[in-house]
């Protein structure tokens, strides 16, 4: 691919698309800054405490309401209970998603929630080393404010209480609150529906030391977490606007690769493929789930997602490899097994684990792998080694990279030397490399700065009368960077129809016949019969 | 409909008790004819009150009880008296005592008023376009604000109002609104920051965070290190506004989050009939071996006190369940317990 869009453009040209890019970069990040509000909300529900009379189990569950019509009974706290004499299996914490008045909605995509229980510090009734908490717990939900509840999920669950007393166990700081880590409650990958109800139990059974030594609880709170609904449409619009972009332009890139005479080569094949990762994740499937009950739509995304990076990585590896200059023929994607395989057992690892969790949050919506303790070892396994992987690919790509730079600087001494379509093809090959180099690293650079930034900051800058969101300005400022940045990549690395060095090259000779034969390892494969290969017939008729 | 009217009648509640002569928990106290409240019967006791209104009352008392907890050890133990004016000198002077009396109620009113809204009793909490920081296109597109933010504006609003109708001229109505707004700053200096990631595979490429309220233990904590460190204040003229400056230049002027004072304290030791709540210490326990103020010492202003052996009756190896279970056996032993004289 010796002559990309890129070598042949002039610099005027060149200026103009990356104004043109970065005025859609400016865009995007004000589109995040300005328009959506923050992606998330957090909301506190502190669960009322509800007391079960019922005598023997009646057909169906009951379901315990906070507020509204239709009430428990409540009480206010246990030293109520003690006095009434209600036991602790008797006791319903309940929680209505979301507060008085309002109602949830399918944009907001997902709803995760955390549960932290508050413990007093009692003398003689401390929590215990490594105590589980058993709760059982049931969600329901209905579309009006009147009709019967129905039961989507109901579960008994074990968490680790890890909870530890930051001041003295001593009888005067009786009452204080254990600081208690949050645990993982529930996550649901749509919200179809109006309202839910949320209503635990923690049972005790001494024989079978369920809920046992696990302190003196006071309240249980609940924060539940959603994408906002304002954050959803801003981010359907952006996705719906940038599919048929990059579809475009891959349309376009496969057509002029396909109307050149010879095969396309392994880099181009990457490029084309990071085209069609780049849109896989940009359909936007999310609208169905805004009339589909479809669960299984968080665990989707997150595989685009990781289908897309997985892309990504490898294409840097084989960019930098086509780009080494030395005399090794690669051009088969077997050739960077070293380097893709990490990536490629990186991103199962993570799969697995994935489905491990979302997966199996499919069917039980409360289950969390950090809850049990083998599940916690093998979830650590599978993100250390996807973490090892992760660095020994970073180790190949700058040892690369460091290769290519190595190379590129042997090669300076010796361009002056050279025939001029020789020069001019280590020209290309080297403007193409630093170009990308350039570029990708200015990119990666605003990810990182940015993702600093926004968990850093508070979330949103306030500037005059505007304020700006960080956080979403971050997602589709940087979500519309790497679309950008593929759709610059099949602009500008497609192959051009102009030729350069076809009449200059045969008054041009003189390069001894080893670096003929130098010349054409490294380009046939690349160019095919087209331009070197012509000029060279061209030198050897002469 | 039924939250509509509790919002009515927790506004109606707030507007009598702010009727009274004293904060409102002050005169939820007066109801006791001890001094000090330790049960919360009290509240049942009121006439007039519905059950959700002697709920709030009942959160008071919490508060009386965080007041107690804070002052254990001192020489005033956040006694009231059954008598009027609740507080007598006390709390009617400007002291040290009624700064934190006032930080503290500000702050326990905000309190509970942002617990009502995560419980779901009070309806507009964080969703109140009254409150600053909402945006204008509602739940679905953004969200709502903290229900903090709402509690510390009703605070604001209903504590502060009849400081405000007194008019900002009066030293002493300054000093209240400041300590009322240093006991709200205890609750949102002190706020923890909780961070969620759920991101790809749960990565914190997205990271979701909240504040969460401290325990009111804390809150109380805070108040009491501010009652320690108080400013001593006056009233100066700086161009056409009056403001509070401390009463000794050489210090550096209060924050926020200070407390302030305009009068010393009296030394709470003798019992004063014509002062109610000067209780005195006569009768109090004291710690024989401590230097500080509950040492007997200080506690007795050194008149003295009285040792004498007491079998306690203390319950031990106890079986607990995690609400509502306990059982005990009972274990004696004998204590040396100090009085003053």
């Amino acid at each position: 691919m010796a002559g990309a869009i890129i070598e042949n453009m002039s610099t005027k040209k060149l200026v103009i698309v990356g104004i043109v890019l970065l005025l859609f970069q400016a865009f995007a990040f004000m589109v995040g800054g300005l328009i959506a509000p923050s992606p998330t909300t957090a909301v506190h529900y502190l669960a009322t405490k509800c007391v079960d009379n019922q005598k023997g189990h009646l057909q169906g569950r009951k379901w315990f309401m906070p507020w509204g019509p239709n009430q428990c009974d409540k009480i206010r706290d246990f030293d109520e209970a003690m006095a009434k004499r209600i036991e602790a299996n008797n006791i319903v914490f309940s929680v209505h998603i979301p507060l008085p008045n309002k109602e949830m909605s399918p944009w907001f995509q997902f709803m995760l929630v955390i549960l932290q229980f508050d413990i007093a510090f009692k003398l003689y009734n401390q929590i215990e080393d490594k105590a589980m908490v058993t709760i059982d717990v049931s969600l329901a939900y209905r579309d009006d404010t009147v009709s019967e509840w129905t039961e989507m999920a109901h579960s008994l669950e074990q968490r680790k209480l890890s909870c530890n007393f930051t001041t003295a166990k001593i009888i005067e700081n009786e009452g204080r609150y254990y600081e208690c880590d949050l645990l993982p409650f529930m996550e649901v990958g749509t919200v179809s529906h109006k309202y839910y109800l949320v209503n635990i139990r923690l049972p005790v059974n001494e024989r079978k030391k369920v809920n046992v030594g696990i302190g003196e609880i006071k309240d249980i709170r609940l924060v539940g977490i959603h994408q906002n609904g304002g954050f959803t449409k801003v981010w359907f619009a952006m996705k719906t606007f940038l599919t048929p972009s990059i579809l475009i332009i891959m349309i376009w890139y496969w057509r002029r690769i396909t109307m050149m005479t010879r095969p396309p080569v392994l880099l181009e094949k990457v490029i084309f493929a990071l085209g069609i990762s780049m849109t896989f994740i940009n359909i936007p499937v999310e609208w169905f789930s805004i009339g589909f009950d479809w669960t299984w739509m968080l665990l989707f995304g997150d595989i685009r997602q990781g289908i897309f990076y997985a892309m990504l990585l490898s294409f840097w590896i084989i960019f930098c490899g086509e780009h080494l200059m030395d005399q090794t023929e690669r051009n088969r994607f077997s050739m960077y097994w070293k380097q893709v395989g990490p990536i490629v057992f990186g991103s199962l690892c993570l799969f697995i684990f994935d489905m491990c969790e979302r997966g199996v949050q499919l069917t039980n919506p409360f289950y969390s792998i950090w809850a049990s303790d083998v599940g916690t070892e093998l979830a650590m396994a599978f993100i250390i080694v996807a973490g090892i992987c992760a660095c020994l690919y970073f180790l190949f790509l700058c040892f690369m990279v460091f290769q290519v730079f190595r190379n590129i600087s042997g090669k300076r001494t010796s361009l002056p030397a050279m025939t001029k379509a020789r020069r001019l093809h280590y020209e290309g090959l080297i403007f193409r490399f630093k170009f990308l180099m350039l570029v990708t690293l200015a990119c990666a650079a605003m990810t990182v700065i940015f993702f600093i930034i926004s968990q850093v900051n508070e979330g949103h800058w306030h500037w005059g009368d505007y304020t700006v969101q960080i956080n979403s300005a971050f997602f589709t400022g940087i979500y519309g960077m790497w679309n950008l940045y593929v759709f610059a990549l099949m602009f500008l690395y497609a192959p051009s129809h102009k030729r350069y060095g076809d009449e200059q090259s045969s008054g041009d000779q003189g390069g001894n016949s080893g670096e003929d034969i130098q010349l054409t390892t490294t380009i046939t494969h690349a160019d095919g019969p087209t331009e070197v290969y012509r000029m060279m017939g061209k030198e050897s008729q002469e | 409909m039924s939250s509509g009217c509790l919002f009515r009648s927790l506004l109606m509640l707030f507007l009598a008790l702010l009727s009274a002569n004293a904060s409102n928990w002050l005169y939820l106290a007066k109801l006791s004819s001890v001094g000090s409240i330790s049960d919360e019967e009290t509240c049942e006791k009121l006439r007039g009150l519905i059950q959700r209104q002697v709920q709030i009352c009942k959160r008071n008392v919490e508060v009386m009880d965080a007041c107690q907890y804070q002052f254990r050890n001192r020489r005033w133990n956040c006694s009231t008296l059954d008598s009027m004016p609740v507080f007598g000198k006390v709390v009617t002077q400007g002291t040290r005592e009624a700064a934190f009396v006032y930080a503290l109620s500000a702050a326990s009113v905000a309190y509970a008023v942002t617990r009502a809204c995560s419980s779901g009793e009070l309806e507009k909490c964080g969703c109140d376009r009254n409150v600053h920081g909402v945006s204008p296109q509602g739940f679905q597109w953004s969200g709502c604000s903290d229900n903090i933010a709402y509690g510390v504006a009703f605070s604001q609003s209903f504590v502060d109002a009849r400081e405000r109708g007194k008019g900002q001229s009066s030293s002493r109505a300054l000093m209240n609104l400041h300590n009322n707004e240093a006991g709200r700053k205890a609750i949102l200096n002190h706020m923890r920051i909780d961070c969620k990631c759920h991101g790809v595979s749960g990565s914190c490429e997205v990271k979701t965070c909240w504040k969460a309220m401290p325990p009111f233990r804390k809150v109380g904590n805070v108040i009491k290190e501010k009652f320690d460190g108080a400013t001593e204040v006056e009233q100066r003229k700086v161009g056409t506004t009056r403001v509070l400056m401390p009463r000794n230049s050489q210090f550096k002027p209060h924050t926020d989050e200070d407390l302030v004072y305009l009068d010393p304290s009296p030394d709470f030791c003798e019992h004063d009939p014509r002062t109610p709540g000067m209780l005195g210490t006569v009768g109090r326990f004291c710690n024989k071996t401590s230097k500080a103020i509950d040492g007997c010492e200080l506690m007795c202003c050194g008149r003295g006190f009285h040792t004498q052996e007491v079998e306690v009756v203390d319950r031990c190896s106890c079986k607990f369940h995690w609400c509502c279970y306990v059982k005990c056996k009972q274990c004696r032993k004998m204590v040396e317990m100090h009085t003053c004289r």
